[in-house]
């Protein structure tokens, strides 16, 4: 194993300092109370009409390596709301390309949902959280909510024409195939089928973000005359200790992160914001 | 920017992370005179990790015709003229390495093939520079030429794929220099598909990361060579450990190949990530194009490769070459016979030298017939 880059903690140090003052000083968004029980995962709900929505400006990445100078995806729409026990996110986005297909040289569109674990005055780096300052970062991805709708696409779909020998899953059955399926064999959280087209994660820092063993956050992607309205909901108190807990009346942050898939944004290369203050409406 | 020795450039070199080299490297050594490209070694390698879903067109082994074979289409050629033209006028390489040449906000400077490039793993086969006019054939050297040259992950002393993945999903491990990516960690960003110029990193649209070559580390571990070296019936392979360049061992078979006799030489040094498969370079193709692929020192690769009938041990350390599936860490000269030897200095090979020749009589007395074939 090598070491980490030098850069990383001077860099990580800059961009703390940068972020943490401008985000106290915004108007936060308000997440409104609203009726009902349950994860609010649907973008053409009735509850959206209770929230104003705000325009988030996002940012070039050029801290970390590899930048992306120039994100196709400017400015986000962004609503919140509650229900007493599930707080969700409703991000809108002009996209006129939509991209869900996963080849070589294709990336899907995403979108993620960023919220310090634990409450305090002055929230973590924006950037994905920084050594002792956890984020919980909830990421939808297109191609998840591709195969969630429509179901995972085969090399058959992908290559009409592909013409195979038998695949191991077809003669050994499907735990002695494990070895060969890659990834999907130890259930690689990206590349298993899942539940949400959300994932749910943690992360101190980039290269750290991890997938949570236990999934909560939700959410659903609907792509219609060029663009994407995604709802990402989560409870917002549960047993994870890494998870935030929200409560009506409380004071915290969000932060937003869009990857435009036509343009090749993946990963690092992204779009992403600042701090937004979020006050937890009673 | 950390400073690392490049042996192979004979300089530093600027690469993301500090490196310590690993305790011994892993690497392998081809003859590229004695490759036919029957392709069996990609299909053992095949065989053994690539069948699965997503995994149809990937090649952790291929096996192309130079100069017009590509897998993926044109990867080397297109990383050459990103590059650009460069100083390589001696054993010092005074031009840019894919790390020096990086644009602006990125860790090394690459590209991502299109999907498409990789559907013709087998394009360019067998095809030479030109057409042979009518009785050419008849005047030596030919004037028109190509060759084989297989292809594995080179495990590179400074890997792209590794210095490039901002998860730290790819590693590199300290006790055999493997690199392996992690397929737990990896979230499909690619990074590793673009930077490494070989193109030996895979993306597998069906679980949705990136795939490479694990150097056989299961028969590695247990003392085997890999997959692809001992199927390989033009016994053209030797896959073992090389030292430190420093202080090479004239009794490691791959470190007096590489280090000392330096017959076997990297594939494009130049591009700066200190690749470990190393190509005795093909007698009958130009040296300019040689030197190009190879580096500083093809001419002389090629007259020791040529002499080395009359070096005994020059000899013994290639007769090694597919002699035996275990990893040869030792060898030495027994009188007519090469002896290799495992880890723990037991024997594990012997070969002779030279094979015994018999010619017999053209006409058979005894069955009262010619003979077709008399040796």
């Amino acid at each position: 194993m090598m070491a980490r880059p030098f850069a990383l903690v001077l860099v990580l140090v800059a961009a703390l300092a940068a972020s943490a003052a401008p985000a106290a000083a915004q108007a936060p968004i308000t997440a409104v109370r609203v009726p009902g029980a349950g994860p609010i995962v649907d973008p053409d709900a009735r509850v959206w009409k209770d929230a104003r929505p705000r325009a988030v400006a996002l940012l070039p990445q050029t801290v970390a390596l590899p930048h992306l100078a120039a994100p196709a995806v400017k400015e986000l729409q962004v609503r919140v709301v509650h229900n007493g026990g599930f707080i969700a996110f409703l991000v809108e986005w002009k996209d006129p390309t939509m991209s869900d297909r996963l080849v070589s040289d294709t990336f899907g569109d995403q979108v993620a949902v960023q919220l310090p674990i634990d409450a305090a005055a002055t929230p973590p780096s924006p950037m994905m959280g920084n050594a002792g300052g956890r984020v919980n970062i909830m990421q939808w991805r297109a191609a998840l909510q591709h195969d969630i709708d429509k179901g995972p696409r085969t090399i058959g779909d992908l290559y009409p024409y592909a013409w195979s020998d038998v695949y191991p899953d077809e003669v050994l059955g499907a735990t002695d195939a494990k070895p060969y399926a890659g990834a999907l064999g130890i259930e690689n959280p990206v590349s298993r089928g899942v539940a949400s087209p959300v994932l749910d994660q943690m992360s101190e820092g980039w290269g750290s973000m991890t997938v949570k063993p236990d999934q909560h956050a939700v959410g659903k992607g609907v792509w219609k005359d060029g663009g994407w309205r995604v709802a990402i909901s989560r409870p917002m108190v549960s047993d994870d200790r890494n998870a935030p807990r929200l409560v009506a009346g409380q004071r915290t942050f969000a932060a937003f992160a869009v990857w435009e898939g036509g343009a090749r944004e993946v990963g690092a290369r992204k779009a992403w914001s600042p701090w937004v203050p979020v006050v937890i409406g009673r | 920017m950390a400073k690392v020795y490049n042996w192979q450039l004979g300089r530093e070199m600027d690469f993301p992370y500090e490196v310590e080299r690993p305790e011994r490297q892993f690497a392998m050594l081809f003859d590229t005179n004695k490759c036919i490209a029957c392709q069996t070694c990609t299909v053992a390698c095949k065989t053994t990790w690539t069948q699965g879903r997503g995994q149809e067109y990937m090649f952790w082994n291929n096996v192309e015709t130079k100069p017009y074979g590509y897998y993926p289409l044109g990867w080397d050629v297109t990383v050459l003229d990103k590059l650009g033209v460069q100083a390589m006028d001696g054993s010092v390489y005074t031009g840019k390495t894919l790390f020096d040449a990086a644009p602006t906000g990125e860790v090394i400077l690459g590209y991502l093939p299109d999907d498409l490039d990789y559907a013709h793993p087998n394009i360019g086969e067998d095809d030479a520079t030109g057409v042979m006019p009518q009785g050419a054939h008849m005047t030596m050297p030919h004037m028109q030429w190509m060759f084989y040259l297989p292809r594995i992950c080179n495990h590179c002393t400074y890997a792209a794929c590794l210095s490039s993945c901002p998860r730290q999903s790819i590693y590199k491990r300290r006790e055999d220099g493997i690199v392996l990516l992690d397929q737990s960690r990896c979230r499909g960003y690619r990074e590793c598909v673009k930077a490494c110029p070989y193109k030996k990193v895979y993306f597998n649209s069906q679980t949705k990361v990136s795939e490479k070559c694990i150097g056989c580390y299961p028969a590695v571990e247990g003392g085997r060579q890999t997959q692809c070296t001992t199927s390989c019936i033009g016994k053209i392979r030797i896959q073992g450990f090389l030292g430190k360049p420093d202080t090479p061992d004239a009794d490691n078979p791959l470190d007096y190949l590489v280090f000392i006799k330096k017959v076997a030489l990297p594939l494009y040094p130049q591009f700066g990530l200190e690749p470990n498969t190393y190509y005795i370079p093909p007698v009958h193709v130009p040296a300019p194009y040689l030197r190009q692929m190879f580096g500083w020192g093809v001419e002389r690769a090629i007259e020791t490769y040529r002499n080395a009938h009359q070096d005994p041990k020059l000899l013994a350390a290639m007769t090694l070459f597919g002699a035996t599936p275990e990893i040869s860490h030792y060898f030495r000269v027994d009188g007519d016979a090469v002896v290799g030897y495992d880890a723990k200095q037991a024997e594990i090979v012997r070969v002779p030298l030279r094979e015994p020749t018999v010619v017999r009589a053209l006409y058979d007395i005894k069955h009262k017939v010619y003979r077709t074939n008399i040796t």
